[in-house]
């Protein structure tokens, strides 16, 4: 789900970039006024690091295979620092495995990010339940990861379709975005229940780590 | 898992010479010159200059094509599409099939632009080890933040790799057979991230540790003139390869924008 | 002479769990691994397997297990040849880091995890977690979160995690690293009741003079010398020439 690099309309990339310097400065403000912003660098890198590694791992659905996203995830643990992290780690897969691209950087961060940003909020809401905590953080947990899914999938799919082909007719447009997102939608639901899945265990293990 | 990124950034060459912070400058705006490339007659001049680029850097054929293979089966599926979708031109007609003039030449321009942005980006990052890039930015002024970010994931990555590769293997001797979809496995893998978070965060809080004990965000008084730029001979070097790549870079741009507007 | 015939006349008769036969391994086509190992370890044998670091310790390991597949020669585990990538129950690999093997939320769910991959009912599978945990006496941990134990109870459920397969040979992987003088001891006293064929990789040579009756040198991928622990690690020279010390308790009792 990333954008390679010479598809795309120049101007799509140096918008993609002043959204994503955007974002960064606003991310890099709110981070600064976390209690010990330095401290949390460190973890905020290795979990960059174990979310990197992670998209490496595949998944079979026969006939195919896929990897996990989980920016939802990263959003839910990371905040704001999620943003920091998805650049680093879209960097590190366009200069080790060309994958995505150096003049997309900014689209794709964007694609990524932003919806990470949006599960996040929604994951917080959690904190403001009283009653069925647990069960609260289970929804919210398949819907930050399923609903970050989905809104990355549309971003691209529409970034890719509409610019790509100015010519097309809008009709062909509109089915093309909708087919693709039949597939991403089998993906947004494993990626929430892994995201549920994966809240549980951290929860009973590690729940400070759900508390950067 | 193998970081082969390295691999030739020790090679000796006039492009490996060039220095990192100039380097990334001067490609990266022939980088962003090449994606605003529309017209047909400029493809031949950004494909000889990329050439002449991939050439100096004395880089191995062969590394360029192991590392064009996957994203360029990715990006001819993408533009496979367009020649029999887009246009009005008739070029050949073949029972329902028609192969349209303005598809192929927009694919075309995709196609080049993809693959010259791509080796022109195999040379930036190339050339140097991956440590003097983020060097290069980080006096290019990326926040601090960011850098030391990078350079922490990138650090762990491996050792990240390592962690998750042995912990698999763990689970193959235990008989774990991944290649089933089902739920069971979906759980043991969320499993796995789980305790590969989990360990990562362990190891981030006794590494903050180590990096305070060794003065980690202690501002020494007179930190400014590390900043500063020392103009030496070689240095005028840089700073010439790195004008002349981007009088190129606005030489494309001037004449991309003459034969659109004609 | 008469004892030597004693010796291999005992040793026939005892049946085979491993053999090696003329093993090579190279990781990448130059960097030689192993060199021509041929080995054969039998049933309820202790043997320990020494070597400084980068001797090929854990290739081996690994090849053995079917992890790793050979360059040449080829390895059987109970009279079976071992394909790569396939399970076998009959052999578990404990690992040099329990934190490698233990990744579920409960100490229950960990053990439970191999012996619910031989498909064996939920009821063999609770009762091979209790036999396990007892055998490794850490049956109060049984609910606990592995990620939150001591390394001395890791290490314990690290190995009642391979024992629920109830294997017949097992591998440990330095298994002594990073435990204190008392879980050490437990450890010893484990494996020298312990009723399976096992081979021990491990710098800790006074853990194999307790524990093995038959010790393997390795040294850039080849085996130096095969017998008699005391004799082996007696012989100052040829420990030396191999990077490694005798150990204390024998210096003394010379």
């Amino acid at each position: 789900m990333h954008i390679p690099d010479g598809l795309i309309p120049p101007s799509v990339c140096l918008a993609g970039y002043a959204i994503t310097g955007g974002t960064t400065w606003y991310a890099l403000q709110q981070i600064k006024k976390d209690s010990n912003p330095q401290a949390n660098i460190p973890k905020a890198s290795l979990l960059t690091a174990a979310f990197f590694v992670t998209s490496l791992i595949h998944i079979p659905i026969p006939p195919t295979s896929i990897h996990l996203i989980l920016n939802g995830m990263m959003g839910a643990i990371l905040g704001y620092y999620a943003f920091l992290a998805i650049p680093i780690g879209l960097f590190f897969q366009a200069v080790m495995f060309n994958h995505g691209g150096i003049s997309t950087l900014g689209v794709n961060t964007v694609i990524m990010g932003l919806p990470a940003i949006a599960a996040y909020h929604l994951f917080k809401l959690r904190e403001k339940v009283s009653r069925k905590r647990e069960l609260w953080t289970k929804i919210l947990a398949f819907a930050s990861g399923a609903f970050a899914l989905l809104l990355s999938a549309t971003l691209f799919a529409a970034i890719a379709i509409s610019t790509i082909s100015p010519d097309l007719d809008a009709a062909t447009e509109r089915n093309a975005i909708y087919v693709s997102l039949i597939g991403y939608g089998i993906q947004a639901i494993i990626e929430g229940t892994v995201t549920v899945m994966l809240i549980s265990f951290l929860e009973k293990v590690k729940p400070e780590l759900l508390n950067i | 898992m193998k970081l082969a990124i390295d691999r030739y950034a020790y090679l000796d060459s006039p492009i490996h010479r060039w220095q990192q912070n100039c380097k990334i400058v001067g490609l990266l705006g022939l980088i962003f010159a090449f994606a605003f490339i529309h017209s047909l007659i400029l493809l031949p001049i950004i494909i000889i200059t990329t050439g002449i680029i991939f050439f100096l850097s004395r880089l191995p054929f062969s590394y360029l094509v192991s590392r064009l293979r996957y994203p360029g089966w990715f990006i001819l599926a993408v533009v496979f599409l367009l020649p029999f979708m887009i246009g009005e031109t008739i070029l050949f007609q073949w029972g329902e099939l028609t192969l349209k003039l303005e598809g192929c030449q927009i694919a075309a321009v995709i196609v080049v632009r993809f693959f010259c942005i791509l080796t022109i980006s195999l040379v930036l990052f190339g050339t140097a080890p991956f440590l003097s890039t983020i060097k290069g930015l980080r006096s290019l002024g990326l926040p601090q933040v960011i850098v030391d970010m990078t350079l922490l994931a990138y650090r762990y990555l491996e050792e990240v790799g390592e962690m998750v590769n042995t912990m698999e293997r763990a689970m193959k001797l235990r008989g774990f057979d991944k290649h089933y979809f089902k739920y069971r496995n979906l759980q043991v893998l969320a499993r796995l991230i789980g305790s590969l978070l989990v360990r990562s965060y362990e190891k981030s809080t006794r590494i903050y540790q180590a990096m305070i004990l060794r003065g980690y965000g202690y501002q020494p008084p007179s930190n400014k003139s590390q900043k500063k730029l020392v103009l030496n001979k070689n240095h005028y070097q840089d700073l010439a390869a790195t004008i002349l790549t981007l009088s190129i870079a606005l030489g494309l741009l001037g004449l991309d924008l003459f034969f659109t507007i004609r | 002479m008469k004892e030597l015939t004693r010796t291999t006349k005992a040793l026939s008769q005892k049946t085979v769990d491993i053999t090696a036969t003329n093993l090579c391994f190279k990781y990448n086509q130059e960097h030689s691994v192993l060199t021509d190992i041929n080995l054969s370890i039998f049933t309820r044998e202790k043997v320990g397997l020494i070597g400084a670091n980068g001797a090929g310790k854990t290739t081996l390991f690994l090849a053995i297990c079917g992890i790793l597949t050979p360059t040449y020669g080829e390895i059987k585990i109970c009279a079976r040849l071992v394909n790569p990538g396939e399970f076998r129950p009959e052999i578990g690999l404990v690992f040099q880091n329990p934190s490698d093997q233990l990744f579920c939320p409960t100490v229950r769910d960990d053990i439970a995890f191999g012996p619910e991959n031989m498909g064996l009912s939920p009821e063999i599978v609770q009762e091979r977690v209790n036999t396990a945990l007892s055998l490794t006496g850490v049956s109060h941990l049984i609910d606990r979160i592995p990620h939150h134990l001591s390394g001395g109870e890791k290490c314990m459920v690290a190995i009642a995690s391979v024992l629920a397969m109830q294997p017949q040979i097992i591998l440990y992987d330095e298994p002594s690293a990073n435990l204190d003088l008392k879980a050490r001891r437990r450890l010893i006293k484990f494996l020298q009741a312990s009723p399976e064929t096992i081979v021990i990789s491990s710098h800790d040579l006074e853990l194999i003079l307790e524990v093995c009756e038959r010790v393997i040198l390795l040294n850039q991928g080849r085996v130096i010398a095969d017998g008699i622990p005391q004799e082996i690690m007696g012989d100052r020279n040829l420990m030396e020439n191999n990077n490694l010390e005798v150990p204390h308790s024998l210096t003394h009792s010379h």
